[in-house]
């Protein structure tokens, strides 16, 4: 499947790695130079990316597209596969788009800056390089070749504990990512052939036994990265202790590529083994929405709490995967794109206050509110997004995934009231922490000391265009939701019609397996019911 | 028998490598002899055109038709080649990273390359020896010039306890080699070469002897002294920290580089009647070199030392690819062997060059490096990084090529412990890239604060840092760009028929009844 049209993927994959090589050899006292290449290297590689997909991508093609296809060692059949489709497609925009806004936002890094912005270019073309990948290999290369970056972007311009936190976080996405490999390894060998291809390995016919415990190896890898409760613990250190465009990077594109690995590698190739963990799915996700939610609530750092409602948020993603139904899964990729957004501009802006302030303590930030309206303005925009306003991409998202799940027909009724129930309280929960980090913030008790010590300046032009870059794309998803939808729908589609093709054949065979008991709506009273709906399906 | 008979039979032209490499060694002697100290301008250019000259020799020899040489003495099949090959290379590159530092110690130069050139060649000959006194001789010369080199700077009391430390150890371990290779001879009736041993034990008696079994731990005792397996290792971290520096890194590439091609050829050769026993205690080396290795690793605060400890843990992981016995763990063990050497020696040029500008090796000494020499900082950070398995580079391709091979063979628990351990070497890893990098400015070592101007022409200077773009560029391309290397290694292991004749015994042997099942009714068997 060598394409004869120009190498695109190819070549937006490997630009901004291409690009930081000579970055160390420019010329460059003041660090002027390398930030304003860093940004024409980004800004290039989104305007290429806009391009290629404009002219080449067709959204009404739920297949790979732009696939391109080389052998690199052939002796491990490890290829140089690359190809998008409605899943990765919107990701990779997401990830250029929130990358080079960051590069945009750490415009005042004055210290080591060659290589900070070495990494954050290393960083982009692993980012896109995950969501493009079509060769399980080169999926996991891709995946560690963004934890060193990611943890010397920590570790030396984060805040007070940036080391412990930069360790705590190589050591947990270390440790995990080697099931991708393992798991992986044994997909590879299993059966008569050995491929690294997803494709291939989604068409091999493994045994149930065998795909339950792969989709448990990557569950574990994913998780950690997602992050589910309780492999979680990671987060609130690296993204407080990052500097705001890292923290930017972490909540608005690394996040996702675990909800896009989740759905790729766990869905999409191992549907058998879905049916079986969507239920634990499910449960994980409401259980971490409310937990996060509540626990979000108790903190009274600044970006702590950001990055509790992080883990909160992508609870619904869980749940919209869980869901199988065609508009829960649009809704949990649909949750991702507008988190993405919503978490970037949240972090930016924290990070602006930080730079005034000098504290992320939210009871010493008091009463910024007056001397900074604008600040305060865009935070509030940003907040009401992530608590959900109608009108806000984050309404959407979460509105789609209740309604997927609540008209799933796979699940008893009972089970669905009581994760929507729970899930629905995690956004009663929200305003709560987010309208009182508000008030905390800005119209607290003001703090003299600061007032006194720092000039509070309100934001700059260059902050308030990147902030209001990421709410565009907000109020717009939120005003006209298929400006994302159209981009993945027929794939979503795709998808959860394929998951739920299983659950007949599943209902059909004796079980293989000794069932955990949050496995039993499932196969409950309904199985009967769905084996109809299959019939129907299949003639 | 006539002349010209004699002649094919001795096959001499097999060894021109060699043969290169001890001309070089005389021109360097006997230059130094004559023309005095002043020859330390020229006698490294020589040592490393021999060796390069040595390893193009090598190059012409891939296709010779007749591998055998004096009488079945030595054996120039293509995996000999290639870990002749890496010897030399090592070697080469090790003459580029020592001119300063000897040269700063204020020791004489041309000696201590006569004595680097001997170990060379010793380690050249061990990896084509097919015969038992070649073998022993060979591995003496290798061991012996290698005491030489670790006790080389007479007037540090360090050195001279390395070395001694080195030589007790290492004349005890030759003496138990020395003991299973003449238990070999005499229960395989008076057989030297070593296809041939095997034949002649298994005709002997109907399962493996009591003897055998002793032959063999005491054999794998003195090679797994050589390439430093736990619990063989106790003198690797005492002999690195007191060494010279240049000759640990070619104690920990060359040398072990060497170590392995005994192991391979004598294991696979003259042991297959027990491979199941062999191939159990290589598992517990290997997992116990892997854990100890990395564990132990993490506790370090010598570079040195750390350095000791990792090339343990490399030690083990090369080890999956010998115990797998896989046409694929053959070929993946020489690609990551190919990797490792200029990832370690690129590492040890770096740890060289700080200790001249610096005079130490402390890990906590490294702190804040990167301002004041990025391009160290560079170095051995890629270096480390690679050791560490990160991609792209070089490492992460090699561990990538011995877990595949290692899950493609089955052994799924080797993989894990390897994978598992190469998460806690990350950590030790990049704790010194952490140092280096992430410390502030007021955070500096005293030794940072001190650091010289960086000055690369004084004399030796220039080689040396040859010697670290080649590694730096070599273990960031390597991998990228390892269709070739992946190549060599597979064809190397394709071309090499004592494996290929391996390789097809232990397809015979899966499909014949499991040894287990054998040894509980040894008197049935025969009649069955």
């Amino acid at each position: 499947m060598i394409s004869t049209q120009f190498p695109w993927l190819t070549v937006l994959t490997l630009l901004p790695l291409v690009a930081a090589l000579p970055i160390p050899l420019l010329p460059d006292k003041t660090g002027k130079t390398v930030r304003s290449y860093a940004l024409s290297v980004g800004l290039i590689e989104f305007a290429l990316l806009v391009y290629a997909f404009w002219q080449h991508y067709d959204l009404s093609n739920s297949g790979y597209q732009m696939a391109e296809s080389y052998a690199w060692i052939p002796q491990i059949g490890l290829n140089w596969s690359v190809a998008v489709d409605g899943l990765s497609m919107p990701l990779v925009l997401l990830a250029g788009f929130v990358t080079t806004l960051a590069i945009f936002a750490s415009w005042k890094v004055a210290h080591k800056p060659r290589l900070f912005y070495f990494l954050m270019l290393v960083m982009y073309s692993a980012q896109i390089g995950v969501f493009v990948a079509q060769d399980i290999l080169l999926f996991f290369l891709m995946w560690e070749l963004e934890l060193v970056p990611v943890y010397l972007l920590i570790a030396t311009w984060g805040g007070q504990r940036r080391l412990y936190a930069a360790t705590k976080f190589i050591l947990y996405t270390a440790a995990a990512s080697i099931f991708i490999l393992v798991a992986g390894l044994a997909m590879a060998f299993y059966g008569d052939t050995v491929t690294f291809d997803m494709h291939a390995l989604a068409l091999k016919d493994y045994s149930l036994a065998f795909e339950v415990t792969m989709y448990a190896a990557f569950l574990i890898a994913f998780a950690v990265k997602l992050p589910i409760f309780p492999l979680h613990t990671w987060l609130p250190d690296a993204h407080s202790e990052a500097p705001a465009p890292v923290s930017m990077i972490l909540a608005g594109v690394l996040l996702k590529l675990a909800g896009y690995g989740l759905i790729r590698i766990n869905m999409e190739m191992l549907a058998n083994a879905h049916a079986y963990f969507a239920p634990v799915l499910a449960v994980l996700g409401a259980v971490g929405v409310v937990y996060a939610s509540l626990t979000a609530f108790a903190q009274t750092n600044l970006k702590r709490r950001l990055a509790y409602s992080s883990i909160a948020h992508m609870g619904f993603v869980l749940i919209g995967i869980a869901a199988f139904t065609d508009i829960g899964l649009s809704g949990a990729v649909l949750q991702m794109v507008s988190h993405g957004l919503i978490a970037a501009s949240l972090f930016f802006l924290s990070g602006v206050a930080y730079e005034r302030t000098h504290t992320l303590a939210m009871d010493e930030m008091g009463g910024m509110g007056k001397s900074m309206p604008t600040l305060f303005a865009l935070f509030t925009a940003g907040s009401m997004a992530s608590l959900a306003l109608p009108g806000m991409s984050g309404f959407v998202g979460e509105i789609a995934v209740f309604l997927g799940f609540a008209s799933s027909d796979v699940y008893s009724t009972a089970f669905k009231v009581v994760i929507v129930l729970l899930a629905a309280v995690g956004v009663i929960l929200s305003p709560i922490y987010l309208l009182s980090m508000l008030r905390t913030v800005f119209y607290g008790k003001e703090n003299p000391e600061l007032v006194a010590q720092f000039t509070l300046t309100d934001v700059k032009p260059r902050e308030a265009f990147i902030a209001l870059c990421l709410l565009v794309p907000i109020i717009g998803i939120g005003v006209y939701p298929k400006l994302a939808t159209q981009t993945y729908d027929v794939k979503t589609v795709e998808v959860a019609a394929q998951v739920r093709q299983v659950l007949p054949l599943l209902a059909q065979q004796p079980l293989l397996l000794p069932q955990p008991s949050l496995v039993a709506p499932v196969l409950g009273a309904e199985t009967q019911e769905l084996a109809r709906i299959g019939q129907q399906f299949n003639p | 028998m006539d002349f010209a008979n004699l002649a094919a039979q001795l096959n001499a032209g097999t060894i021109l490598p060699e043969g290169i490499v001890l001309i070089t060694l005389i021109i360097v002697l006997v230059g130094d002899l004559i023309v005095g100290r002043s020859s330390s301008r020229w006698t490294p250019y020589v040592t490393i055109a021999g060796l390069l000259a040595a390893i193009v020799a090598l190059y012409f020899q891939w296709n010779a038709m007749e591998p055998v040489a004096f009488l079945g003495a030595f054996n120039s099949d293509a995996l000999s080649i290639v870990f002749r090959g890496i010897i030399a290379l090592s070697a080469a590159v090790t003459t580029l990273i020592t001119v300063r530092y000897v040269e700063q110690s204020g020791t004489p130069l041309a000696e201590f390359l006569v004595i680097l050139l001997t170990a060379t060649l010793g380690g050249m000959f061990l990896s084509g020896a097919d015969e038992l006194v070649m073998v022993f001789v060979s591995l003496e010369t290798l061991s012996i010039s290698s005491y030489l080199l670790t006790g080389y700077m007479k007037r540090d009391p360090r050195s001279n306890e390395a070395a001694l430390k080195y030589l007790l150890i290492g004349a005890a371990s030759s003496a138990i080699f020395l003991y299973g290779v003449s238990l070999l001879y005499g229960l395989s009736g008076g057989e030297t070469r070593l296809s041939t041993i095997a034949a002649n034990i298994v005709s002997s008696a109907g399962e493996p002897s009591l003897g055998a079994v002793i032959a063999l731990v005491f054999v794998i005792a003195g090679i797994a002294f050589k390439i430093a397996a736990v619990p063989f290792h106790q003198w690797t971290p005492d002999v690195y920290e007191g060494s010279p520096t240049p000759v640990v890194a070619f104690l920990s590439v060359g040398s072990k580089a060497a170590g392995f091609a005994l192991a391979i050829r004598l294991l696979v050769n003259a042991f297959p009647m027990i491979s199941e026993q062999w191939h159990f205690v290589l598992t517990a080396l290997a997992i116990l070199s892997m854990v100890l290795g990395n564990v132990v690793a993490l506790a370090q605060t010598s570079m040195k030392r750390m350095l000791a400890y990792s090339s343990i843990a490399q030690a083990g992981f090369v080890m999956i690819g010998l115990v797998i016995g896989t046409e694929a763990g053959y070929a993946s063990m020489v690609f990551y062997l190919l990797v490792y050497l200029f990832m370690n020696l690129g590492g040890f040029a770096c740890v060289i060059l700080f200790s001249l500008r610096t005079g130490t090796d402390e890990i906590s000494e490294y702190s804040g490096l990167y301002q004041k020499d990025p391009l160290l900082t560079l170095c051995l950070s890629i270096c480390l990084l690679s050791l560490g398995g990160i991609p792209p580079l070089a490492g992460f391709f090699g561990k990538i090529y011995l877990f595949w091979a290692g899950w493609q063979a089955g052994a799924y628990g080797l993989v894990l412990v390897g994978l598992l351990t190469s998460v806690v070497s990350i950590y030790y890893y990049i704790r010194v890239v952490k140092m280096m990098v992430v410390k502030e400015p007021e955070e500096m070592s005293e030794a940072v604060k001190n650091y010289p101007e960086i000055r690369w022409n004084l004399p030796g200077m220039r080689p040396l840092q040859v010697g670290l773009v080649i590694c730096l560029v070599a273990t960031s391309l390597a991998g990228i760009l390892s269709n070739p290397l992946f190549t060599l290694a597979n064809s190397s292991v394709a071309r090499t028929p004592m494996l290929q004749s391996s390789l097809v015994a232990a397809k015979r042997v899966v499909t014949a009844p499991h040894p287990a099942n054998l040894a509980q009714q040894p008197v049935d068997v025969p009649q069955l």
